[in-house]
């Protein structure tokens, strides 16, 4: 009796401060949930209201006249998958030949990638900016899918998993006469499944919430993904914020519904990246 | 993890056996990565570290001045006051932010109705960009018509003009970025906790240590490789904020929020000196390194005393 | 019969033939501008359709950059990217750094064939001609003035402000009427005298200037902020904040998250003191009224200045561009902004009767600004838009931000922005 008492009373504890937890993280969501469907005056009230007198649909009608929400999606979209994609091949591999293969320089080589993990992206972006410019790519969504497709942090991910793939298999293999090629794409690749989606989920949040890199490559709107375009929304509205908030709704909507269907995946993926080995 | 790394830089060795030399393949299959990784970080870190020796706009040549913008990164105010402000961020945001998210965790961490629900919920922050969540933050901060100061407001609290005043801008600032990165801490602890075996709370239940107890003699040393990591990674992206400067306050009032990288940004694409921008990245990499080295350091002799 | 037929096909085939080749040979230019309301933008596209009407050869590709600092960042990485668009404003601020960087081209021949640099007034010639060369063209100017809610004055029984700038009234006088227009409600107050005196450096410096003193010396290399002139000037702004009251304790637009006109709209503030191109906005919403020249310390005065229509030095499509440039000062795209109160004509003629008629609108702009017409076309040169470096915008920023928000000592915020702004100088 005594021992379940306290367990319901913990239960109850728990859930409390969980709901606050939960409150604190969802209450600016709702927040711009609800103002998105306010009118101009109704914002400007003091008390702050949670709800207008009606839902004013015409906030998202009116931003589909400036806010180019298809091509920035379609932007966004095509620069996250391609880099992604890429990134996830080229560490692959190369987390597989660091862990797996003998070769010379092998850990001094790796050892520059660990010590480049550590530089701040603001010390490269200048160089890559001209870079693209010799290329004659600033400006396209080129400069934005080209210099991230290899990643340190993702072939030191990769690498740590390989590491930790039984020699066994692969030395069997090799003596069928199967090439490290093979028992890569045969072997190691099959089992790599959750870092993979680790990585992927990874370099997925950071492509699609990119701000700074198309701040600065991007002058052309046909090319804006969603950060940006948002971003200039908002120099523009700067003070209707029903629009704004529509504006910012609508711009979430596309991780919000990939994060619901694929919770499992983002949180076992983030858990995995904190684990050592 | 940089260091379970060097442990293992050895391993992959067969035992007595000599070794194949796969240099071919190795090749084959490393060209794709070594080639963007010399062309896009090496390469760009080494022509920063040149340019960061010249005087140049952007536009014309870069011009040689040998050590001036390093001498002036010492003589700038704006640097002193830009670093302390970086400092005090990080401050303020690794603690509380770690607090925070060890407190959701550790609540997490039992068997527990609608688990996922709150997991979601603590990780929406997360998935959401800066740009959005910056435009309702500064609606959340307006001083007259703003949630902050209505709720706030319930416990006599008036007034507050969260980003415009600079005693109070850049604690906004700190609590925009503890709120968004929260939900992913938490689970990085949460996978953490799961981690410890269940053996070590039966023996600590046996001599009759309380949950206080068992916290702070099982959970935090057992926990201590992911506090590592998390401690190091949230101190490398405070010293890297920048989104939410440029996109809430723009540094202000006065220089009160700026940061090293805003005042980076602001020498490259404003004052047309990106020379000395380049002076201020390597700045930012020194001091990253020092607190990278520093941690390690710290790492080993926590682990010596446990 | 058949041969109406035969020749109404050559000529359908013809005029087909003509469209297709001049189809064949558009020009497609790139614009970019920045956008300050969704009106801007509106106005911005419809001159742009106007335009491509009137050049069928000619297609305009726009992009709205992003607004303030970050369009500097933009216009430079564009440039330093080799992409930058054939055509883009310049804020009159930035123009002289980008003219000297040799990214505008040079336009003083084609200007000349054109337009003549005295027709236009002449803080304009000031901001436009550097050493005697051409780099673009203002687009027009912008100069703030005090608005006022008729409503309020007629509740309270307060006289309207004279809008004849000869009987401006004085910075005393307009301290006082601040404290009578604002309405007390217990501890809240329901209406604010004024707002907008320390929003923007557009709006201080020709105070400064009313009272005799100039930030710069005369060729802009040394600053001479720190006067008693200024310190007067500076101290009125915060006291009538401050020690009277009588204007809103935010300091920021996104403080309050009002625009200015809104606020003055809702009855929040009495009298807002704003840029001209509030007119456009204030002219669509349902209140009344009322435009009156600056208060004055010395002499009436208010300041101009306004961003330009410039073309990239490497751009390929100089001509196509000049023209759209041409287009953009033409009485179609300047004068119907100025016919909606956007902005203001930067050009003499269009101050002469005749030409005021072709933009006056009753609607918008009412009589008194008739009476301010002369009070425009004198006004002086912002000086902001010949300051040499654009970090001494950035020092005026943080200082004043110190002192108007954080009671940082008036002696000590003059002295910085002195020291801190020949520092800057002296290493040009």
């Amino acid at each position: 009796m005594n021992i379940k008492t306290k367990r319901i009373g913990t239960q109850v504890l728990s859930h409390l401060v969980l709901i606050l937890g939960a409150l604190i993280m969802l209450m600016p969501f709702i927040w711009m949930l609800t103002t998105s469907f306010k009118g101009l005056h109704e914002v400007f009230v003091i008390p702050p209201k949670w709800f207008g007198e009606r839902l004013v649909w015409e906030n998202y009608l009116q931003i589909s006249s400036r806010f180019d929400y298809l091509a920035y999606f379609l932007n966004s979209i095509k620069v996250s998958v391609w880099v992604v994609f890429f990134q996830l091949l080229t560490s692959a591999m190369a987390g597989f030949a660091f862990a797996r293969l003998n070769f010379r320089f092998r850990n001094q080589m790796f050892l520059l990638y660990l010590a480049t993990m550590m530089v701040p992206m603001h010390v490269i972006i200048i160089p890559n900016f001209l870079q693209m410019r010799i290329y004659g790519l600033v400006n396209t969504l080129w400069s934005l899918m080209i210099p991230p497709m290899v990643s340190a942090f993702g072939t030191f991910l990769l690498r740590q998993f390989f590491i930790t793939v039984p020699k066994d298999m692969d030395e069997a293999a090799r003596i069928d006469g199967c090439t490290p090629l093979g028992i890569f794409f045969k072997i190691c690749l099959p089992m790599a499944g959750s870092t993979i989606a680790t990585l992927a989920i990874f370099s997925f949040m950071g492509i699609w919430n990119d701000y700074f890199t198309p701040l600065i490559y991007i002058s052309n709107a046909v090319h804006y993904t969603l950060p940006l375009g948002l971003a200039s929304m908002k120099g523009m509205y700067s003070t209707d914020w029903p629009v704004l908030m529509a504006a910012t709704c609508i711009s979430i909507l596309p991780v919000l519904i990939a994060f619901l269907f694929a919770q499992d995946a983002f949180v076992k993926g983030v858990m995995l990246s904190g684990l050592k080995e | 993890m940089q260091i379970s790394a060097n442990r293992n830089l050895n391993r992959p060795r067969l035992r007595g056996r000599k070794l194949t030399d796969d240099t071919p393949w190795a090749m084959l299959m490393l060209a794709p990565n070594i080639i963007g990784f010399f062309m896009f970080m090496v390469f760009p870190i080494l022509a920063t570290l040149f340019f960061s020796f010249t005087e140049y706009d952007l536009i014309g040549a870069p011009k040689i001045i040998g050590l001036d913008n390093y001498v002036e990164l010492f003589r700038d105010p704006i640097i002193a006051t830009t670093l302390n402000n970086t400092l005090v961020f990080t401050l303020i945001t690794v603690p509380i932010g770690m607090a925070f998210s060890l407190l959701l965790a550790i609540f997490l961490d039992q068997k527990i109705a609608f688990k996922r629900f709150y997991r979601g919920a603590y990780f929406l922050p997360s998935i959401t960009s800066m740009v959005a969540v910056s435009i309702v933050w500064q609606w959340i901060y307006n001083p007259e018509f703003g949630l902050m100061n209505y709720l706030l407001s319930f416990v006599g609290i008036r007034g507050i003009t969260w980003l415009s005043s600079s005693s109070t801008s850049l604690l906004s600032l700190a609590i925009v970025n503890i709120w968004k990165s929260a939900g992913y801490n938490m689970m990085l602890f949460l996978a953490g906790l799961q981690g410890i075996s269940n053996t070590y709370y039966e023996a600590g239940q046996l001599d009759g240590a309380s949950k206080w107890k068992q916290f702070i003699h099982i959970t935090l040393p057992m926990l201590s490789p992911t506090t590592f990591f998390i401690f190091i990674m949230s101190v490398i992206s405070s010293f890297q904020v920048f989104d939410s400067v440029i996109l809430m306050t723009k540094g202000g009032p006065g220089r009160s929020s700026s940061v090293l990288v805003h005042y980076l940004y602001q020498n490259a694409f404003q004052y047309f000196s990106m020379g000395y921008a380049c002076a201020i990245a390597y700045l930012l990499f020194f001091i990253v390194l020092l607190v990278t080295m520093l941690n390690m350091r710290l790492e080993r002799k926590i682990k010596e005393i446990f | 019969m058949k041969n109406r037929l035969l020749m109404s096909m050559v000529a359908v085939i013809l005029v087909l033939g003509i469209c297709m080749g001049a189809m064949a040979e558009v020009t497609t230019i790139t614009f970019m501008g920045w956008e300050a309301s969704p009106l801007e933008t509106e106005a911005v596209q419809a001159g742009i359709a106007k335009f491509e009407e009137q050049n069928p050869d000619i297609k305009v590709q726009y992009t709205p950059g992003l607004s303030g600092a970050e369009y500097v960042a933009k216009l430079l990485s564009t440039v330093a990217g080799n992409t930058t668009p054939d055509v883009f404003f310049i804020a009159a601020e930035d123009y002289r750094t980008f003219a000297t960087k040799g990214v505008l081209e040079e336009l003083t021949d084609k200007f000349s064939d054109s337009y003549r640099l005295d027709d236009f007034i002449p803080s304009v010639q000031d901001i436009m001609s550097i050493e005697g060369k051409v780099y673009g063209i203002q687009s027009c100017i912008v100069a703030p003035i005090v608005y006022y809610n008729k409503d309020i004055f007629d509740k309270l029984g307060i006289a309207y402000p004279d809008a004849d700038p000869t009987n401006a009234m004085t910075a005393a006088d307009f301290r006082e009427l601040c404290k009578q227009l604002t309405i007390k409600n217990g501890d809240t107050v329901d209406t604010y005298g004024v707002y907008g005196l320390e929003t923007s450096w557009l709006t201080i410096y020709p105070f400064m200037i009313s009272n005799g003193t100039h930030p710069y010396t005369d060729d802009y290399m040394t600053s001479t902020f720190n006067t008693p002139e200024t310190a007067e000037v500076l101290s009125w702004i915060r006291d009538i904040r401050v020690v009277d009251g009588s204007a809103p304790d935010a300091t920021t637009l996104e403080n309050i998250g009002m625009s200015a006109a809104q606020m003055l709209q809702t009855g929040k503030v009495a009298m807002i003191i704003d840029g001209s191109w509030a007119l456009q906005q204030l002219s669509q919403m349902d209140f009344n009224i009322g435009m009156a020249p600056l208060p004055k310390f010395k002499e009436a005065v208010t300041n101009s200045f306004a961003h330009l229509h410039a073309i990239s030095a490497a751009s390929p499509n100089k001509e196509a561009a000049w023209k759209f440039v041409q287009f953009l000062s033409g009485m179609d795209y300047q004068g119907a902004l100025v016919s909606e109160g956007l902005w203001m004509p930067n050009r003499v003629s269009m101050y002469e009767p005749e030409a005021v008629a072709q933009w006056y609108r009753e609607d918008v702009h009412g009589e008194s600004y008739l009476k301010m017409l002369d009070y425009f076309k004198n006004s002086v040169v912002g000086p902001m838009a010949l300051q040499k470096s654009n970090k001494c915008q950035s020092i005026l920023t943080e200082e004043a931000d110190m002192f108007f928000k954080d009671g940082q000592p008036l002696d000590v915020t003059l002295q910085n922005i002195q020291d801190r702004t020949n520092e800057v100088l002296g290493k040009l």
